[in-house]
């Protein structure tokens, strides 16, 4: 594995090396927020920062995006093309819970059965390189919980690791060995390996949330109709907003539009918390209140995945714990299920 | 990579009006190209994505049965944005299907066993692929004794009318035809599925039920059947849901861990059980 040793006021101009040969995408700030997108042509990237507010899979799985141009004819309407452009692009300055969030993203559109050709196209053109987390940012991350860590590197093909005075790059796939070059030629030493070492310790050490998210799997096996479903949906407004920020959520609708005899067919984000979600054209809903809709959410991801993929679809980013508009917490909801008497 | 979105291009052949209240048709589809009527190779019980440019998709059960090439065929109810377009559209137009989605009727399993087929109003198309499978000349000998009890609010609402006229005349399928009412013309049974299973009477020896209908008929009919000794690994049937990709990824159909419209439609009682009752 290639290791190269970068100095703390090189990084930015590296990214705006590779930004002349790549798409890139990273955290900017936009008004008041922080978000994952596109680099404009000499927009320079956060460095230092939180996290993004959105959650990097948008550059894979937009919230919005065309899957089919048709156009309408006398014999009916016809399809005129298919929309699968995917440009070579680095994302850079993903967070590691994020770049573990592509990798439980693949299990489900990268099945042998059934690809997603718009996701898959964008993801193989895609290199992740991951800004590890010293100091970990938020009270509500819970990495260690789901089998991430602060500076780990699931999902990432080069990760950069903060370690003091300057930073240590390591690729860790032939993908990720590509951009060697743009890194220069100091390779890393065994002090830097060190100090790396010893910040991954002193970051996980920091993390204070801990949660049960594998444990509580073979109590949801049998909890399906426990009163305690009665319990979290009450004050939820079905804004969305917790699964819309979700790396791991992949929900969405397919929805058609016309305009004059051109026409379009999208895939937009959908969310298990919304009652249409499921409403069939007969009225019958399979999960009638919010009730539902929450255990859906929880099942889905502690144990449905579980059961379908082996792993939890959740990497402990905080995000749908701290933007919550009347703070339902993901993880005091493991917890509790955690001490369900049966 | 194959694209599973993209609907193959068809054109509507034939249609058929069902019912008298009119709101159920057959359409008939024909591939415009050949290579992908040969791609898409399905089995009783599957269903496809009918895909209306402008409009969108809805996924319904594939109503004819691959021994007989050269069509697929459709039968719909029309109840929102895309079965209404599809009900005003006239024999010659384009349009796309996408598929085959979904798992069959069990057909390994229920080789050399005695069939019981058994549907209630339109929800009898997937029935009838099954059916017409079965009889087909090469397939009939790896089936046993085939009965089949299908029924309707009243005699205009049975679909398929010929081809029910056709098979009531042979004599390798045991036929049940009933209505909940019956009117002047009426010379067949009258009464609920469920009471007319009863009086068949079925033998539950080496037989395997499957069963299509509306809630309320599945509810009532499966006691009869326990009560004839079928057990629940002996019972399939072939669950709804809200869907939209109908390959497994746009996340809205699942039952439990299961998504109907990948590791489904069709389920065994048996595997029902063990999934949760959220359908
Ligand atoms: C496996 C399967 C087989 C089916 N087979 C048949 C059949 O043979 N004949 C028939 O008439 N109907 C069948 N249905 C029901 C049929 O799919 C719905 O009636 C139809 O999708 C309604 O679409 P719409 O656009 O007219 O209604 P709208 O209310 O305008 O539709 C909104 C969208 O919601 C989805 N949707 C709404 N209700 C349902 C539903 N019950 N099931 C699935 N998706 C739904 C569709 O994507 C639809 O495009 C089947 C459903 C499933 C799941
Ligand atoms: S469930 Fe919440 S904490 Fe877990 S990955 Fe999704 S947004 Fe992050
Ligand atoms: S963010 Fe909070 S209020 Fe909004 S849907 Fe999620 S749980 Fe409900
Ligand atoms: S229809 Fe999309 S997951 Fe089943």
């Amino acid at each position: 594995m290639e290791k190269r040793l970068v100095k703390k006021d090189e990084l930015l101009r590296i990214v705006k090396k590779v930004g002349a040969e790549f798409n890139v995408f990273a955290p900017v700030r936009v008004e008041d927020n922080v978000l994952f997108k596109s680099l404009a042509p000499g927009e320079e990237p956060l460095l230092t920062f939180a996290n993004t507010k959105n959650a990097p899979k948008g550059v894979f799985f937009p919230r919005t995006e065309v899957m089919i141009r048709y156009v309408r004819t006398p014999k009916g309407t016809v399809l005129k093309g298919v929309e699968l452009e995917a440009r070579d692009a680095v994302l850079f300055g993903v967070r590691p819970c994020d770049a573990r969030s592509f990798v439980l993203l693949d299990l489900l559109f990268d099945q042998d059965k059934y690809k997603d050709p718009y996701y898959v196209a964008k993801r193989e053109k895609a290199t992740v390189v991951t800004l590890a987390c010293t100091p970990v940012p938020y009270t509500a991350c819970f990495c260690t919980s789901v089998g991430g860590g602060p500076v780990d590197g699931t999902g990432s093909d080069v990760l950069v690791t903060d370690i003091g005075d300057a930073y240590l790059v390591e690729f860790l796939t032939p993908k990720g060995e590509r951009l060697v070059k743009y890194f220069g030629e100091a390779k890393a030493t065994a002090e830097a390996e060190n100090k790396k070492e010893t910040a991954a310790k002193e970051a996980i050490e920091q993390i204070k949330s801990v949660i049960p998210a594998r444990e509580v799997k073979p109590i949801l096996d049998v909890s399906f109709d426990h009163p305690f479903w009665d319990t979290i949906h009450k004050r939820c407004l079905a804004c969305g907003t917790c699964t819309y920020l979700c790396p791991t959520c992949h929900c969405f609708d397919i929805s058609d539009e016309m305009k004059y005899d051109d026409g379009r067919r999208l895939r937009n984000w959908d969310s298990c918390m919304f009652p249409l979600f499921t409403k069939e054209t007969s009225g019958h809903n399979p999960r009638p209140t919010q009730k539902e809709r929450w255990r859906q959410r929880v099942m889905h991801k502690f144990k449905y995945y579980v059961d379908n993929f082996n792993a939890v679809a959740c990497v402990g980013c905080g995000r749908c714990v701290m933007y919550c508009p009347v703070n339902i917490d993901i993880r005091k909801i493991v917890e509790d299920i955690s001490k369900l008497q049966q | 990579m194959q694209n599973p979105y993209v609907p193959y291009p068809v054109e509507v052949i034939k249609i058929v009006t069902e019912v008298d209240t009119k709101d159920i048709k057959t359409f008939r589809l024909a591939f415009v190209n050949k290579e992908d009527e040969e791609r898409f190779k399905y089995l009783p019980g599957q269903f496809a994505e009918l895909s209306l440019f402008g409009k969108g998709e809805s996924p319904i059960g594939i109503a004819s049965s691959p021994t007989n090439p050269g069509y697929i065929e459709f039968t719909v109810q029309k109840a929102g944005v895309v079965t209404t377009a599809l009900h005003e559209m006239e024999e010659g137009t384009m349009m796309g299907v996408r598929g085959p989605l979904g798992n069959s009727w069990p057909i390994e399993y229920l080789e050399g066993k005695n069939i019981v087929v058994v549907g209630g109003g339109f929800a009898f198309t997937t029935l009838r692929a099954m059916i017409q499978y079965m009889l087909n000349d090469g397939n009939r000998k790896r089936f046993g004794k085939i009965t089949t009890i299908y029924g309707a609010r009243t005699p205009g609402l049975l679909i398929y009318k010929d081809e029910l006229e056709a098979w009531s005349k042979r004599d390798d399928m045991e036929l049940h035809v009933t209505v909940d009412k019956g009117d002047e013309t009426w010379k067949g049974r009258e009464g609920f599925v469920p009471t007319i299973c009863k009086e068949v009477a079925p033998s539950a020896e080496d037989a395997v039920t499957v069963i299509c209908g509306p809630p309320i008929m599945i509810r009532f009919t499966l006691p009869v059947f326990f009560d004839l000794g079928f057990s629940k690994e002996n019972i399939y049937t072939s669950l709804e849901m809200r869907m939209k990709c109908g390959i497994g990824k746009c996340g809205r159909c699942n039952v439990g861990s299961k998504y109907v419209c990948k590791d489904g439609p069709v389920f065994s009682l048996a595997e029902l059980d063990r999934l949760t009752p959220e359908y």
